[in-house]
């Protein structure tokens, strides 16, 4: 840490989020006070837990496992002694059936009847055999691997409830951050020096099984950590929202709020960060930006979350922690049972509370509807795909939650390109988290863009924008100078701390190196044209040697049993001419048989690597539909 | 993964064979293949063991299809199959050098 910001003013943060209040406590970690504003009047964000008459519930489900070493550290500093590990479960509802997911192949088949089985079969062999070229949309991707019947059952429909937009319409980007294609070298690498399994699959395995989480849902860590800032002078201030960034000469000298009474206040800061929406903080700039950065910014697009909570009068309902819904006749996306997240989400264990999570957008029809059609609605169609019986329902309440998925539509990679280009000129203004990023962070990715901004703030240099877009950056523990493997993007402008850059550089340039090296040598071609044509010469010369050896013999009758080869090689006899033809065609045949078996073995060094690619990335995506 | 895919991402590295491994492996191969038929020729019996088998005998001074033949033998293969597959790779090799030097 070669900065200290240490002056009257401290640092503000716009947003109460996961990402707000971990730059706000690793902040504290260096004695730098912070201020938090949050437009609501709760904490932590689209991961606050909401109290209903003592029923909890998130905002989706919040699984707490991450890759990244510092935050699971950070998860037990901040909550040492309120984590739960759960079982997890979940299956998808189709037409009537339960589907265990992760997907096993023995329960999908018999689910689906054996007339569909057969169609499954057929085109799951179809995309084994015959794949499309193309991969690089969500469409493409899952039909690639699983066939086109499987991704009209398992995936599209509930991928379009979630995102209201046609799969084969989401972008590229959306594919490579949330599926996380391998890289085929390290696949490759993996299959050779770990006996074809990644040390990661394994660890990923094991936490989609199992998964920590806090026995009163994820909103009691933030609670805890609110508090504790609190503590540490680095209060939070709710109801206040954001409404101007008055800045000068790249710059922010402070911002405004207002609150719900209409009161306004400025906030006078060392240094800004920000996790509201992308498009309101440039909305909000004071004086406003060019032209063509507010008119990237009001392209952003954000989905738009709701759910539906109901009390019910059963002691178990189901034994899953969620269910997908895909069946297409309902609204309804996602069923969340909060009693089998934690036994403690409930007052009374007699009963259960069940999440009916709807994906709209703030324009829809649904969006604005009374709370009671909602949970009728809700109520029909929990009781429409078989899961409780309308007069179970005791109770009910709404919960809206705005720009819940920042939309990676056709646009969006431009607009941020301009946004982020006009950004960089703020010498104190970052910004974090899921929506400050415009990027489908989960919490811990979005707790780390947190921790970076504070550490940017402490004098280190680390690119924000480049969190969960190469997991290796982070999830190797770059920022407890772990050794890293490969990749251009992955090291952060400037360096990790101090203590471990060089000799981490070193050994990576070193392992890469040696990586590459390995990889080239164990998959380098064979040359069809060179082994053709040395097996052809060496063949040619051999026979030719033959028959030469017997005419400098000589005898009666020469090489008759050479001769026979004639029946292979027409016009060749034991004789001057004879074995000079035959070199030639001995020579072709040589040249046809070390040919083929060149490509051959190319062929099958494909094939493998095809292979060991897909093991892999079966190993690393056993749970897509969690992603989306 | 297309197969496209995995050529575009696999090192496109031309091997070279190492023409004295190429030498041993042949070596080794023909030198027991030739043991072995003569062994199996010898194991079946019969009138005229090995009637045809034993027409090397015109390039292998010393071979025979008998016990002490299929020992010749195998040292005779060891002899051919080592001297092919060396040279086998050393003319690859070479070919491969001449095709790099001309693109």
């Amino acid at each position: 840490m070669d900065k200290t910001t240490k002056n009257n003013r401290p640092t503000v943060i716009i947003g109460a989020g996961p990402a707000g209040l971990t730059a706000g406590y690793e902040l504290s970690k260096f004695s730098e006070n912070a201020v938090i504003l949050e437009a609501d009047h709760t904490v932590g964000g689209i991961s606050r837990t909401v109290s209903y008459r003592g029923y909890r519930f998130d905002i989706g489900g919040h699984r707490f496992f991450s890759k990244v070493p510092y935050i699971n550290e950070l998860w037990q500093e901040i909550l040492p002694e309120g984590f739960l590990l759960r079982p997890r479960l979940s299956r998808i509802h189709y037409q009537g059936h339960f589907f265990d997911y992760p997907l096993k192949v023995t329960n999908a088949l018999a689910g689906l009847g054996l007339v569909e089985a057969l169609l499954v079969c057929f085109s799951y062999s179809k995309a084994k055999l015959l794949p499309s070229a193309e991969d690089d949309n969500f469409e493409q991707w899952i039909a690639n691997r699983f066939g086109h019947r499987l991704y009209r059952i398992f995936f599209k429909t509930y991928t379009e409830k979630v995102w209201g937009m046609p799969c084969h319409t989401i972008s590229a980007d959306w594919a490579a951050q949330r599926i996380k294609n391998l890289s085929l070298r390290e696949a490759l690498y993996n299959a050779i020096f770990n006996n074809g399994h990644t040390r990661k699959g394994k660890l990923i395995t094991s936490l989609i099984e199992q998964f920590h989480y806090p026995r009163l849902g994820p909103g009691m860590m933030w609670e805890n950590c609110k508090t504790v800032l609190a503590r540490k002078n680095s209060p939070t201030v709710f109801g206040e929202r954001v409404t101007g960034i008055r800045h000068k000469s790249g710059f922010v000298e402070c911002i405004s709020s207002q609150n719900q009474a209409g009161e306004k206040t400025q906030y006078d800061g060392s240094n800004y960060v920000s996790s509201m929406s992308l498009k309101e903080l440039i909305l909000g700039l004071d004086p406003p930006p060019p032209d063509q950065v507010l008119q990237a910014a009001k392209s952003l697009r954000y989905r738009d979350y709701l759910t539906v909570v109901l009390v019910v009068n059963r002691e178990n309902i189901f034994p899953d922690n969620w269910i997908y819904v895909h069946t297409p006749e309902v609204k309804l996306g996602r069923v969340q049972n909060y009693k089998n997240w934690s036994p403690e989400m409930v007052p009374d264990s007699c009963k259960t509370a069940l999440g009916l999570e709807y994906f709209l957008w703030e324009q829809d029809e649904e969006w604005r509807w009374p709370d009671e059609r909602l949970i009728e609605t809700g109520i029909r169609e929990c009781a429409q795909i078989g899961l409780i019986q309308p007069e179970e329902v005791e109770d009910g309440t709404v919960v809206r939650m705005k720009k819940a998925y920042p939309v990676y539509d056709q646009n969006y990679h431009r607009s941020l390109q301009i946004i982020r280009q006009y950004l960089a000129r703020f010498t104190n203004l970052q910004t974090i988290g899921r929506n400050g990023l415009h990027r489908y962070n989960n919490q811990d990715h979005s707790m780390l863009t947190g921790v970076y901004a504070a550490r940017n703030i402490m004098g280190e240099k680390h690119d924000l924008w480049s969190v969960n877009t190469e997991k290796e950056y982070h999830e190797n523990g770059i920022l407890q100078g772990e050794t890293q493997s490969g990749g251009d993007r992955l090291v952060p402008v400037g360096g990790p701390p101090e203590s471990s850059s060089l000799p981490v550089s070193a050994l990576e340039s070193t392992n890469a190196a040696g990586r590459q090296q390995i990889l080239e040598e164990a998959f380098a071609l064979l040359d069809p044209l060179a082994l053709g044509l040395a097996v052809g010469l060496v063949c040619g010369f051999g026979l030719f040697l033959a028959g030469v050896l017997l005419l400098l013999k000589g005898g009666e009758t020469v090489g008759p049993n050479l001769s026979l080869l004639r029946h292979f090689l027409p016009g060749f006899t034991v004789s001057w001419p004879g074995v000079f033809l035959g070199f030639v065609e001995a020579g072709v045949g040589g040249f046809v048989l070390g040919n083929i078996a060149a490509r051959l073995r190319n062929g099958l060094m494909f094939a493998y690597a095809g292979i060991v690619r897909r093991r892999a990335e079966a190993e690393e995506n056993p749970d897509i539909l969690d992603k989306i | 993964m297309p197969i496209l895919q995995e050529s575009q991402a696999i090192p496109k590295n031309i091997v070279r064979i190492q023409a004295g491994i190429w030498g041993f492996v042949l070596a080794a191969f023909s030198g027991l293949m030739l043991f072995a038929m003569t062994a199996w020729l010898l194991i079946k019996g019969g009138q005229s063991v090995g009637e045809h088998l034993s027409l090397l005998g015109n390039y292998f001074p010393g071979y025979s299809v008998s016990w002490s033949g299929s020992f010749v033998g195998m040292f005779y293969g060891m002899l051919i199959g080592g001297i092919a597959g060396w040279a086998i790779g050393l003319i690859y090799n070479k070919v491969v050098d001449w095709r790099i030097r001309g693109k």
